[in-house]
C-alpha cells in the first residue's frame, strides 16, 4: 500500500492507494507538532503500518521555521570586508512611499556573521589565498564559542570556484565535528552574492529542523511496525528519500503546494490533459501554477518573507483569496476581497464561532452556492442567517440587494485570481486558451469556471476527492533531484560543443549523487541553460531534451534562444548581436514505476434535486447532485455537484461529465 | 517673481465644491452606475498589472548595470489626453512628473499627427523633463483607428556625451552634460531600429552598446503596454476601458480628498539645505510653505536660494515630484495608487530663477540633492501637524559615484552607482538602515557583477557603519561603507554627494546623524574627497565612501529623565555602543 500524508495549516490529509481500494482520512492538524496530525491521521485511517510499502510526507515544518524565526542558531562565513551581505540586502525597498520601511530579517544575527580573509574573482582565480591561520586563530574558537547548530558559508565568486568554501568547511570539520556546514557551491551556483548567501542561509537554518522532525518521525515509523520506504517532498514538485533531505533541506521549503500541483498533473494526465492551470484555493489563499506538456514551470526567482531563494522551484504564484478572505469597502468606495483573512478560528460568520466579518464563504452561503446541509459532507453545521447578518454593511455601502453583493464579492475574487494566473501564463509567454483549468482544495472547483471563461479557457477537468489532492500529489510524484552551475561562454559557433561539455560534466556530478541516495533505474535528464544577449543581466530559461544535445547545431540553439526571448520580452531575433550562455541546470527525474489511481466514489449517489443559486447578477435554477451519481451523460447548468471534500458549480453556459477516468470534465459550450 | 502652477484648476474645483470631502465611504452615484464594480475592479488591476510587467520587463532586459542591476527606470500606462493612469512602482522620483513630461509631447506634436510606430522622445529639463539622463519615452495605443491609451518609460542612461564620462560635475552648463532630446516625435521603423536617430545617439555616447540597448529595453517595454491594452480594450470595449481609467484616478482622487481633510488647516513652515553648490561653502537653502485648506494641499517654495553655477539646479518637474512624494509618502496609505487623481488636490509653486525652478541654460546633473531638500522641507512642515507620520532627516540623498576608464582598444567602461544610507527614524520604528534614499529606490550592484564586467577597480569592502545613526526614541538608520581597490592607471573618477557638511537631523529630540565622507588612501596618505568632485585616480588608490546615517526621532530614553546618566551606561552602555 502507498499512503501519502500531507500536514496543512488546519487540516492534515491523508490518501491511501492499494489492491484493496482507496482511503482518504482527513483529521485536524497539531501545528504545535506536525507529526502527530500525520501519526492521528495513521490511527484514524486504520491501515496497519506493516502494511506500508511506501510513505510519502509533505509538511510545513521547513516552511513554518522561516516564518516564525525557529529554526537553529546558525552563524555566517563570508569574503573579509563583506560580513554585512545580509543585512545591506540589495538597497532597494518594496515599497516605495514607506517611510518607516523595514527590511526583511535575515536568519543569521550580525553578531554571528564572521569573515576570513581570502578573494577569487570572476573568473575563479584567486587574488588573495585563504588565509588558513587566521581561520585557526580567531573562526573557529568564534563558532565554538557561538553554541551554533550550524555555519553557512557563501564566499565571494564561490559559486565559479568552490575551493576555499571546500576548504574552510575541512578546517571546521576538523575542529567543530557536530557542526553542520552549508556551502553556498553547493546549495546554488548562481552569481549574486547577496541572493546565493541568502538562500544558503536559510538552508543552513531550517536544516536542524528537517533533521530533527525526520529522525523522529522515522523513529517513530520504526517502532509502529513500518519496514517500507520513507520519502518527503520538496518544493520543486518530486520527492527525495527522506535520509537525501540532509544536505537539502532548501527544497523542503514550501513544499506543500508543490505536492497539489503535482497530484493535479498526475490525475488530469491520465485523462490525456498535458497543458494545464492548477486552480489551489484553501482557506485564507489561492496557489496557481503553469503546466505545459505535463511539466510545471519552473522558477528560480523566488523569496520567502522576503528572503530571495535561488533554487529551482516551481512557480507557484499566490494570491491572498480564499474562502475565509474577509470581503471590505475602502475608504475610497472600492469592494475589497481579502488579503486579511478570518482564517480556520474564528473563520467565516457562518461556521458560528465568533467571525463577525463578512468573508467570501459567506458570500457563497448567501449565493447559495455552498449549501448549509452538505458543507465538507455534512461535518461542519453553517449559519446562514449570520452570513446574511454581516453582508449587510457590505450591501448598504453598494446599494445593492445582500445577493448582489455577495455575488460581486465572488467575482471580484475571481478577478484576483484571474491577475494572479496572468501573472504567471500571459506574462511569461503562455497564452491560457491553450490549456485546460484543474481545480482542487475546498474552494478551487466553486470558483473555476467563471476563472477559466474569463481567461477563455474553455475545459476544467476536475479530479476526484479534490479536496484532499494534495496528498494524493505526494504519492504520485517522481524523485527528483537539480544540479546548478555558472559557466559564462559565448553562444557563438562553439555553442553546440559548450553545451555538450557543459552536459557530460552535469551528468556524471548528478549521476553520482542519485546513486548516493539510492535512486535505481533509468533516470531522465534535462539540460536548462540561462542564456541572455551580451551585456543583459538577466538570463531567459532555454531547456534542452538530453536526447537532442548531441544532435544540435549551435545555429538551432541561437535560434531556441530568440524564440525564448521574444516571447517573454517582446523582441530579440535580432541576428548580429552576440549571445551568451551564463548558467545551467539539470533536471534528474527517476520516473514512478506505476502510478497510484485515485476514483470517484460510486456509493456517493443522491436523488437530484433542484436548487436555486445566485449567479452572475440573477436568481437562477438549477439542480445539485452528488459526485458519484454524475455519469457519462453531459449535465448542462447551473448545477452543484457535490462530493465530501468540495463543491463544484456548473454555470449556465456549462456542462458537466464523468469520464473514463474518474475525472469530471466541464465545457463550455460554443 | 514668476511662479507656475502645476494643477491650479484642482483648487478652482474645490472653491465650487464648497465642502471638504467627507462623502467618502461610497462611490459617487454617477461612475458607480456606468460601469459595473467587477468590471471596474477587473480593468483598474489589470491597467496596475500592465504598468508593472512593463516596468519588469524594461529592468530585466536592459544591458547597462543602472537599469538592469539599479533598476533606475520606470514604467507607466496614460490615458488619451496625457494622465498618468498606472505606474510601476520603480521610482518615485519619475513618477510624479511624468504626464508634465509628456504633455510638452503633446504641446509640441498634437496626438491627432501620430501615426501607428511613432513615439515622442523628451528629456529636456528645460521642456518639462528632469536631468537629461533621464530619456523618456512614449508610445501611442491604437485601438480602431484611433488612440486609446498612452504607453511609457524611462530610463536613467548611464552616458549620454557630456564633458565627462558618466557624470561632469564641472558642467557650467546642460550642454556640458551631454545630449539633449528636445519634445519631439519619431517613427520607430524609420528613425530607430538602425535608422538616423540610432546611429546619431549611438555617435554621441560612449558606451553605445549599453545605450543603445537600453533604448531598445525601453521601446519592448512600450510594446508590451500597447499589446496588452490592446487586448484589453478588445475584450471589453475602448468605452468600458475609458471609463475604468477614469474611475481608477477618480478613485485616487477621492481617498486622497478622504485623507487630506482629517488633517487641521493652516499655514506650516519647514527648511533643509544642500550642503553647497560646489564652488563656495554656503548653503543652498531650501524653505516650504505647506498649506492645508478642506481637502486641498499646497507648497511654496518661496524664499528658497537662487539658482547656482553648478549642476545643483532642480528643474520644476523634479521639484513637483520631490513634493507630490513626501505628501504622498507622509499622508496616504500605501495601498491608494498613484496616478493623476492623486495629483488634483495638490498644487506646488517655486520661484522663477530659483534653485528650485531654474532658467535655461543652469546645470541640472545633481539635481536630486536639491529635490531631497524639497522633500525634507515639506516633512519637516508637516511634522508640526501630523508629528506622527514623518520621519526624521536621514542620508536623503543619493551620492552618485562613476568610475570609469578609457581601455587601449578605444573603448570605454563606465561603473555608475548610486548609494543611500540611513533613514530617519520614526514614531514606530528605527530608521531602516543602509538603503536607497526616499526618492529613490535604486538597488546595488552585486559586487559579483562588478567583479564580471569591470577589470578597472575592485569593491573590497561593502559594510554597514556602526554608531553611523543619530540617537533618540527610535535611532536613525546605519550608513554604508564601501571600498574600492583601484586596479589601472587613468581611472577617472567623479561624484557628487550631500550631507558631507551638514548633518542629518534629528527631530523632537532625537539626535543628528553623522556626516557622508569619501576620501581616496593613496601610499598611506589620506587624500580628503569635496562633495562635488573629480579625481584621476592611479592604481592602488583605495577610494572609501562612507554615507550618513538617520537622525534620531524623539528624546533618547535618558534625557526622558528616567534613568541617571551613571545608571544609563551602566545598563545600557555596552548595548549602545554595539551596532546591533
Amino acid at each position: 500500500m502507498r499512503v501519502g500524508i500531507e500536514v496543512g495549516g488546519t487540516f492534515t490529509d491523508l490518501v491511501a492507494i492499494g489492491r484493496d481500494g482507496i482511503i482518504v482520512t482527513k483529521v485536524p492538524s497539531v501545528p504545535s507538532a506536525p507529526d502527530e496530525g500525520a501519526f492521528d491521521a495513521l490511527i484514524a485511517s486504520g491501515i496497519p503500518l506493516a502494511a506500508i510499502e511506501e510513505l510519502a510526507h509533505g509538511s510545513t515544518v521547513a516552511t513554518n521555521a522561516v516564518l516564525e524565526r525557529k529554526g537553529a542558531r546558525i552563524a555566517f562565513v563570508t569574503t573579509k570586508g563583506f560580513r554585512d551581505i545580509l543585512a545591506l540586502q540589495r538597497h532597494g525597498r518594496d515599497r516605495i512611499y514607506d517611510l518607516e520601511y523595514r527590511k526583511p530579517v535575515p536568519v543569521v544575527e550580525r553578531s554571528a556573521s564572521f569573515e576570513v580573509t581570502e578573494r577569487v574573482v570572476a573568473d575563479g582565480s584567486v587574488v588573495t589565498p585563504l588565509d588558513e591561520a587566521a581561520i585557526e586563530r580567531e573562526l573557529l574558537p568564534g563558532l565554538a564559542a557561538g553554541g551554533f547548530e550550524a555555519v553557512a558559508v557563501c564566499l565571494l565568486n564561490g559559486y565559479v570556484n568552490p575551493a576555499h568554501e571546500r576548504r574552510v568547511r575541512e578546517l571546521i570539520a576538523s575542529r567543530l565535528p557536530d557542526l553542520h556546514v552549508t556551502l553556498s557551491s553547493d546549495v546554488t551556483r548562481e552569481f549574486r552574492e547577496y541572493e546565493r548567501a541568502s538562500t544558503t542561509t536559510l538552508s543552513a537554518y531550517v536544516q536542524p529542523v528537517i533533521d530533527r522532525y525526520l529522525a523522529r518521525f522515522s523513529e517513530r515509523l520504526g517502532a509502529s511496525g513500518f519496514t517500507g520506504h520513507f520519502s518527503v517532498m520538496q518544493s520543486n514538485g518530486g520527492r527525495l528519500p527522506a535520509d537525501g533531505m540532509r544536505g537539502s533541506a532548501i527544497n523542503a521549503l514550501l513544499s506543500g503546494p508543490a505536492a497539489g500541483v503535482m497530484g493535479a498533473v498526475r490525475q488530469a494526465g491520465r485523462s490525456g490533459f498535458r497543458n494545464i492551470v492548477t486552480l489551489d484555493i484553501g482557506g485564507t489563499s489561492t496557489d496557481v501554477c503553469v503546466v505545459t506538456d505535463g511539466r510545471p514551470q519552473l522558477t528560480q526567482d523566488f523569496s520567502l518573507d522576503g528572503l530571495p531563494i535561488r533554487v529551482p522551484l516551481l512557480d507557484i504564484n499566490t494570491v491572498g483569496a480564499g474562502g475565509g478572505s474577509i470581503v471590505w469597502i475602502d475608504e475610497g468606495g472600492m469592494l475589497r476581497v481579502g488579503p486579511k483573512s478570518a482564517g480556520a478560528n474564528p473563520g467565516p460568520a457562518c461556521y458560528g464561532r465568533g467571525g463577525t466579518e463578512p468573508t467570501l464563504t459567506d458570500a457563497h452561503v448567501i449565493r447559495q452556492t455552498v449549501r448549509p446541509e452538505a458543507f465538507l459532507g455534512g461535518r461542519m453545521t453553517i449559519d446562514a442567517a449570520a452570513s446574511r447578518r454581516v453582508f449587510e454593511p457590505i450591501a448598504r455601502a453598494l446599494s445593492m440587494s445582500l445577493e448582489e453583493a455577495a455575488d460581486s464579492a465572488v467575482q471580484l475574487a475571481n478577478a484576483n485570481i484571474v491577475r494572479a494566473i496572468q501573472l504567471i501564463s500571459t506574462e511569461r509567454g503562455h497564452d491560457p486558451r491553450d490549456y485546460v483549468l484543474v481545480p482542487y482544495g475546498g474552494a478551487g472547483p466553486l470558483h473555476a469556471a467563471d476563472v477559466a471563461a474569463e481567461l477563455g479557457i474553455s475545459t476544467i477537468v476536475v479530479p476526484p476527492s479534490a479536496g484532499i489532492i494534495s496528498a494524493y500529489g505526494l504519492i504520485a510524484s517522481d524523485f527528483m533531484l537539480f544540479e546548478s552551475m555558472t559557466r559564462r561562454a559565448p553562444a557563438d559557433d562553439d555553442a553546440a560543443t559548450h553545451l555538450t561539455t557543459v552536459f557530460d560534466e552535469m551528468q556524471a556530478r548528478a549521476s553520482e549523487r542519485a546513486a548516493h541516495l539510492g535512486l535505481t533505474g533509468t533516470l531522465q535528464m534535462e539540460l536548462t541553460a540561462g542564456m541572455r544577449f551580451v551585456g543583459q543581466a538577466f538570463e531567459v530559461p532555454v531547456t534542452f531534451a538530453a536526447d537532442e544535445i548531441a544532435r544540435l547545431s549551435s545555429a538551432h540553439i541561437r535560434e531556441r534562444f530568440a524564440e525564448a526571448h521574444h516571447r517573454v520580452y517582446f523582441f530579440g531575433g535580432e541576428a548580429e548581436k552576440p549571445i551568451e550562455f551564463v548558467s545551467f541546470r539539470l533536471g534528474v527525474t527517476l520516473p514512478l514505476a506505476e502510478l497510484p489511481l485515485l476514483a470517484i466514489d460510486a456509493t456517493q449517489k443522491s436523488k437530484p434535486k433542484p436548487i436555486e443559486v445566485f449567479d452572475k447578477r440573477s436568481w437562477r435554477s438549477g439542480v445539485l447532485v452528488a459526485r458519484g451519481g454524475l455519469g457519462a451523460k453531459r449535465l448542462p447548468g447551473p448545477a452543484l455537484i457535490e462530493d465530501p471534500t468540495s463543491t463544484l458549480l456548473v454555470p449556465g453556459g456549462w456542462t458537466a461529465r464523468r469520464d473514463g477516468n474518474h475525472n469530471t470534465i466541464l465545457e463550455r459550450q460554443k | 517673481m514668476r511662479t507656475r502652477d502645476v494643477k491650479s484648476d484642482a483648487v478652482k474645483a474645490r472653491a465650487q465644491d464648497g465642502k471638504p470631502a467627507r462623502r467618502s465611504t461610497k462611490a459617487p452615484k454617477g461612475a458607480a452606475r456606468r460601469l459595473d464594480p467587477v468590471d471596474y475592479a477587473v480593468i483598474s488591476q489589470a491597467l496596475i498589472a500592465i504598468a508593472r510587467e512593463m516596468g519588469t520587463k524594461l529592468v530585466r532586459s536592459s544591458y547597462s548595470n543602472i537599469v538592469r542591476e539599479a533598476q533606475d527606470a520606470s514604467a507607466a500606462l496614460f490615458d488619451a489626453t496625457g494622465k498618468v493612469v498606472a505606474q510601476a512602482e520603480l521610482i518615485p522620483m519619475h513618477l510624479g512628473s511624468m504626464s508634465e513630461i509628456f504633455r510638452a509631447c503633446l504641446a509640441a506634436h498634437p496626438p491627432e499627427t501620430l501615426q501607428p510606430g511613432d513615439f515622442y522622445i523628451n528629456s529636456d529639463p528645460y521642456g518639462g523633463g528632469q536631468h537629461l539622463q533621464d530619456v523618456f519615452i512614449f508610445q501611442p495605443i491604437f485601438h480602431a483607428g484611433r488612440i486609446v491609451a498612452f504607453a511609457g518609460t524611462v530610463a536613467h542612461h548611464l552616458d549620454l556625451g557630456g564633458g565627462n564620462p558618466g557624470l561632469s560635475p564641472d558642467a557650467v552648463d546642460v550642454h556640458a552634460e551631454g545630449i539633449i532630446f528636445p519634445p519631439s516625435v519619431y517613427s520607430y521603423a524609420r528613425d530607430w531600429n538602425g535608422g538616423p536617430l540610432e546611429r546619431l545617439v549611438a555617435a554621441n555616447v560612449r558606451v553605445p552598446a549599453q545605450t543603445i540597448g537600453d533604448f531598445y529595453a525601453q521601446f519592448a517595454a512600450n510594446a508590451i503596454g500597447i499589446a496588452r491594452v490592446a487586448q484589453l480594450c478588445d475584450k471589453y470595449g475602448v468605452d468600458t476601458v475609458t471609463a475604468a481609467m477614469t474611475e481608477l484616478m477618480a478613485y485616487s482622487e477621492r481617498r486622497f480628498r478622504a485623507a487630506l481633510a482629517e488633517i487641521p488647516d493652516g499655514t506650516y513652515y519647514g527648511e533643509d539645505a544642500v550642503d553647497d553648490d560646489g564652488l563656495s561653502d554656503t548653503p543652498l537653502v531650501v524653505k516650504a510653505a505647506v498649506t492645508k485648506s478642506g481637502d486641498t494641499i499646497s507648497v511654496d517654495f518661496a524664499g528658497t536660494c537662487a539658482q547656482v553655477r553648478r549642476n545643483l539646479n532642480c528643474p520644476f518637474a523634479s521639484t513637483v515630484s520631490a513634493a507630490l512624494s513626501a505628501i504622498k509618502s507622509a499622508l496616504t496609505s500605501p495601498d491608494i495608487p498613484f496616478n493623476e487623481g492623486f495629483k488634483l488636490p495638490i498644487s506646488v509653486t517655486a520661484p522663477r530663477g530659483s534653485l528650485l525652478n531654474p532658467n535655461y541654460p543652469a546645470p541640472v546633473r545633481a539635481r536630486l540633492l536639491p529635490a531631497y531638500r524639497c522633500f525634507n522641507a515639506v516633512l519637516k512642515a508637516l511634522s508640526e501637524v501630523v508629528p506622527d507620520k514623518v520621519i526624521a532627516g536621514g542620508n536623503d540623498a543619493t551620492h552618485s559615484l562613476a568610475l570609469s576608464h578609457l581601455g587601449d582598444n578605444g573603448r570605454y567602461r563606465v561603473y555608475l552607482e548610486i548609494y543611500g544610507g540611513g533613514f530617519g527614524g520614526g514614531p514606530r520604528y528605527d530608521g531602516c538602515d543602509a538603503v536607497d534614499s526616499p526618492l529613490s529606490n535604486c538597488t546595488n550592484t552585486p559586487v559579483e557583477a562588478c567583479d564580471m564586467d569591470f577589470d578597472h577597480f575592485r569593491i573590497v569592502e561593502y559594510g554597514l557603519v556602526p554608531d553611523s545613526c543619530g540617537h533618540g526614541r527610535r535611532r536613525g538608520g546605519l550608513g554604508l561603507v564601501r571600498r574600492f581597490e583601484i586596479l589601472k592607471d587613468g581611472t577617472n573618477f567623479a561624484t557628487y554627494q550631500d550631507r558631507v557638511r551638514l548633518h542629518p537631523y534629528g527631530l523632537f529630540g532625537g539626535t543628528d546623524g553623522e556626516r557622508t565622507r569619501t576620501e581616496v588612501i593613496r601610499d598611506g596618505r589620506v587624500i580628503r574627497v569635496k562633495g562635488k568632485d573629480r579625481l584621476d585616480l592611479l592604481k592602488g588608490d583605495v577610494l572609501v565612501l562612507t554615507t550618513a546615517g538617520g537622525g534620531g526621532y524623539g528624546p533618547p530614553a535618558i534625557a526622558e529623565g528616567y534613568l541617571s546618566e551613571a545608571v544609563a551606561r551602566r545598563f545600557y552602555g555596552k548595548r549602545k555602543r554595539a551596532a546591533r
